[in-house]
């Protein structure tokens, strides 16, 4: 099965955001970036990524001012197999991550029923838990 | 460390939306919501919930038409504490837990509060429907 290891927070101010969330839940920073897509912090609790982002497209149609929950992400087995599956449903792809060193982080962007967005990776993201050993040996 | 352990998206077709991600991600059904808040569905990957809900108020300020993904839930080992510890930081409790919900069996939210930029979050102690407990270390660490 795979995992659900993303969820991304449209913020204006990240900094003080992910301030708040480490303070008040003990998260820990593990990667602060200022890329073309957004600045701002990943949060860590040790399973799930929380990315505080201040973002510089408007990749969900509600414009650039929004601020609030953005996105998820779901790490699986194989990006490409996955790929399939989301498009034989209906899911759209949005995007690839250009940067094909870059591991940690998005792979796929697709958008889902009522054009919602998520992440697809099959690398954990970064300071997230790898999938469970029996889901990888399933399916190698 | 308190634990990520809930996502709640707003939805307007939630079995539509539900049926989407069991396909294409074998996440399980773990309940259904018919509620004074919502009605919807619950997903589970084994370690979150996911609900996928049409809402019956606007808790985000941001209209009921409001699609994708509306707030979030954190697992924490007392929600008393935690209550304390992020009003003194500056979130704003909004609701309680509502009865109602308690007869529908499984856990849900226990607290809702907005936090910087009015971004609502959820907190529980009891956990979500088909959601992994807190480590087992960081419970002997509260007690």
């Amino acid at each position: 099965m795979a995992k659900l290891r993303h969820i991304a927070i449209a913020a204006k101010d990240p900094d003080a955001m992910a301030d708040f969330y480490v303070k008040a839940f003990d998260f820990k920073i593990v990667r602060s970036n200022d890329g073309p897509l957004a600045y701002g912090h990943h949060l860590s609790d040790g399973t799930i990524d929380l990315a505080i982002l201040r973002f510089k497209t408007d990749q969900i149609g509600k414009g650039l001012d929004y601020t609030g929950l953005h996105h998820f992400g779901i790490l699986v087995e194989d990006v490409e197999d996955a790929a399939k599956v989301v498009e034989a449903l209906g899911g759209k792809h949005y995007l690839d991550q250009e940067n094909p060193e870059r591991t940690g982080g998005f792979e796929v962007k697709f958008y889902g029923p009522e054009g919602v967005l998520f992440d697809v990776a099959e690398h954990p993201w970064t300071g997230t838990e790898p999938l469970p050993v029996v889901v990888k040996e399933a399916a190698e | 460390m308190p634990k990520l352990r809930h996502i709640a998206i707003a939805a307007e077709d939630p079995r539509a939306m539900a049926e989407f991600y069991k396909k294409a991600f074998d996440f399980e059904e773990v309940g259904r919501a018919n509620g004074v808040l919502a009605d919807g569905v619950f997903l589970s990957d084994g370690t979150l919930n996911m609900a996928i809900l049409k809402f019956k108020t606007d808790q985000l300020g941001k209209g009921m038409d409001y699609r994708g993904l509306h707030h979030f839930g954190v697992l924490v080992e007392d929600v008393e504490d935690f209550t304390k510890k992020l009003e003194s930081l500056g979130a704003e409790h909004y609701i309680d837990r509502v009865q109602q919900q308690e007869s529908q069996g499984g856990n849900y939210f226990e607290k809702k509060f907005y936090g910087p930029e009015r971004v609502l979050f959820d907190i529980a102690e009891h956990g979500w429907a088909g959601a992994e407990p807190l480590p087992a270390e960081v419970k002997e660490a509260a007690e």
